[in-house]
């Protein structure tokens, strides 16, 4: 009788304990999900300032992206002249180059995937892989603290065994309103390789967003790769065309 | 001549036979270590004249850090300044420029990360052996602009046959976007993977449009008259780039920095080569060792009767003594006239090695080797031959100026 009563006493309380541990391992996911969902939006449409900055050199591009999901996306670099209209389409793990002096449409092979996209600090996997954070990883809650008097999530991420990605680990902050403040990068040994941080968090598009995004390599401090957004528009959807070869080639808009 | 040495040489030839075997046991080492030292010390040189000749160069000129880093914008600004300097050195063979971009290779079918090699199609020519690894197609002639040579491997991974068009996509040295379709007008093949697997090379003045070079290289690459020059040559070069302009960062490279591996695999092959002349030697050592014990008990009553006559201890070892050097010095004398005249037979006719190992492909000798005979080579084997011998002969020359007189007369 006695028995029976403990049991019947103790088996909810397992079943909260059970799926609070659940929940938590579910609550980092949904958290990320929802970081980049709000991040990219359902389409975007934007105009962005990269800066390639190295000790005794640095580089400018101006590049319009349009972003429809988290699967497709497609850059072109407008300024400066030499350079205007080579563009970038990606559809899932796929991308494609475009040179307009050639007049070619170069797809990446898989061995490219992890050199440096125009020179800049992010790789093709940084642009192409975006996604695959959400759900090649296994994403845990490790810490909490408040900036700006928003709380913000510590979440460490860890590939899942057999998933095909190049880090060994991945740390990310971000804020409950869904804001990323920032992505770090290890490598398999658990070393930081770079890391990305966001800088002047406003109103854009409609949304707080981060104005400014900077890619660092951690093994020199006077290497680095800024975005800044100078345009940025949140829109409801855009078209599947915009998305093509075809339209890599030929900009309709 | 003394007693002493005419005893000795009546000694020696008193048992003819047994003096014959061990000199030419001393002489058939004395050669083998001749013509092994000469024909290793052959094949080093042979294997880094044809290594450097495929594509290093016995020196390189190159910005700093440009080896490590391989970065676009690591350049040698004004190359020509520096052809100025190597024109005036009389043991510089030959020099080349080349600049050295990473890019996508890409062909109707596919697409490939290469390495693409600005030349200088004439100087090229008398650096490398690159017009020699033709196989289809022709080199590239002076004039060539939008035409490249590329790697045989290469070429079947992008699926592409001379005259076909191929696209070049990379980064140019401001950054900017280099793009450019060029047409395949040869295929090499160097025997080396990686060169062959992962090269294009592209006549130099187009490549600095492409890739926005503005005259610049990233290496200045060059041959020496022979190995022994480098060294002279990379000090006039030294000081020869401090005089143009102190503030570059410019460095001078030598092969055995440019190839390390290089370095490394003649090191290994030295040291296994050092292991065998030890055993060989100690073969030697032992056979002499051996002659010299059975020559004492042997002699043990002659011994015992030259001390009763009132022969001293000293005198006898010195009669030995004398016995095994000039044994020995027969021996070598005849090893070395021997492994002489093989190794400069060789180093005329050279040594077939067509069916050798892959290492040495990997370093592109292929064909012959000749052994090289030099002072060093003639005499630091036969020299070590002789400590090791007179050692073997010093313990029973020593062991004797113990015998008693009449024990040694009645011995058997």
């Amino acid at each position: 009788m006695y028995k029976k009563l403990i049991i019947a006493l103790c088996l909810p309380l397992f079943i909260v304990f059970a799926s609070n541990t659940f929940s938590m391992a579910q609550d980092a996911r949904t958290l990320v999900k929802a970081g980049f969902d709000y991040m990219r939006g359902k389409s975007s449409f934007s105009v962005v300032d990269m800066t390639i900055h190295r000790p005794n050199w640095e580089r400018k591009m101006t590049i319009e992206a349009w972003t429809k999901g988290l699967k497709n996306s497609l850059f072109r670099i407008i300024a400066p002249a030499k350079d205007k209209d080579n563009g970038t389409l990606k559809k899932g793990r796929e991308m494609w180059m475009y040179n307009p002096k050639i007049n070619r449409v170069i797809k990446l092979p898989p061995s490219m995937m992890s050199q440096a996209w125009m020179g800049s600090d992010f790789s093709n996997n940084d642009l192409s892989k975006t996604d695959s954070l959400i759900d090649e990883y296994i994403h845990t809650i490790t810490g909490a603290h408040t900036h700006d008097g928003k709380k913000v999530y510590l979440i460490k991420s860890i590939p899942k065994p057999d998933a095909p990605v190049v880090w060994g680990m991945q740390k990310l902050k971000i804020r409950e309103d869904h804001v990323f403040l920032a992505q770090e990068f290890y490598d398999e040994d658990f070393k930081l390789v770079k890391v990305m941080t966001t800088l002047q968090i406003q109103m854009l598009g409609g949304k707080m967003f981060p104005k400014v995004w900077r890619m660092q390599k951690t093994e020199t401090t006077d290497e680095y790769t800024e975005l800044n957004y100078k345009k940025l528009s949140f829109k409801k959807n855009l078209k599947d065309s915009l998305f093509t070869i075809s339209n890599l080639k030929n900009p309709r808009r | 001549m003394s007693i002493d040495v005419k005893m000795a040489w009546r000694n020696i030839w008193r048992n003819p036979r047994r003096t014959i075997l061990t000199i030419s046991a001393i002489a058939f080492a004395s050669l083998l270590l001749v013509f092994m030292l000469s024909f290793q010390f052959g094949s080093y040189e042979t294997m880094i004249n044809s290594s450097v000749k495929i594509h290093t160069g016995h020196l390189q000129v190159q910005s700093a850090g440009y080896q490590d880093k391989k970065s676009i914008r690591l350049v040698v600004p004004d190359p020509d300044a520096i052809g100025k300097i190597l024109d005036q050195i009389q043991s510089m063979e030959a020099y080349t420029f080349r600049a050295i971009a990473f890019s996508l290779v890409s062909s109707k079918k596919r697409t490939y990360g290469s390495i693409i090699i600005g030349i200088d199609p004439v100087k090229e020519a008398k650096v490398s052996t690159l017009k020699s690894l033709m196989r289809k197609g022709s080199y590239l002639a002076k004039d060539d602009t939008d035409h490249v040579l590329i790697g045989n491997l290469l070429a079947k991974n992008l699926k592409i046959d001379i005259r076909d068009e191929i696209t070049i996509l990379g980064q140019g040295r401001d950054g900017s976007i280099a793009a450019t379709v060029v047409k395949v007008k040869g295929i090499y093949s160097s025997g080396i993977d990686d060169l062959d697997r992962n090269s294009i090379h592209m006549p130099l003045k187009y490549f600095q449009d492409v890739y926005g070079m503005f005259g610049a290289v990233h290496e200045v690459v060059v041959i020496g008259k022979s190995l022994k020059a480098v060294d002279g040559i990379k000090a006039i070069l030294n000081t020869g780039i401090k005089k143009i302009n102190p503030k570059l960062p410019l460095v001078v490279l030598d092969w055995k920095e440019l190839t390390p591996g290089l370095l490394q695999s003649i090191e290994l092959d030295l040291v296994s080569g050092i292991i065998f002349y030890f055993l060989l030697i100690l073969v030697v050592a032992f056979s002499i060792l051996n002659t010299f014990l059975m020559v004492i008990f042997e002699r043990t009553r002659e011994f015992g009767v030259l001390k009763a006559i009132g022969i001293t201890p000293g005198r006898l070892t010195k009669l030995l003594l004398i016995e095994s050097i000039s044994m020995t010095i027969i021996g070598i004398a005849a090893g070395i006239i021997a492994g002489s005249l093989i190794t400069l037979y060789f180093q005329g006719h050279g040594i077939d090695i067509s069916g050798a190992s892959d290492i040495l492909v990997q370093y592109g000798i292929s064909g012959r080797i000749y052994p090289r005979l030099s002072l060093l080579s003639a005499f630091i084997g036969p020299g070590i031959v002789f400590i090791i011998t007179f050692l073997a002969a010093l313990y029973p020359a020593l062991k004797i100026r113990s015998l008693r007189p009449i024990e040694a007369m009645t011995y058997v």
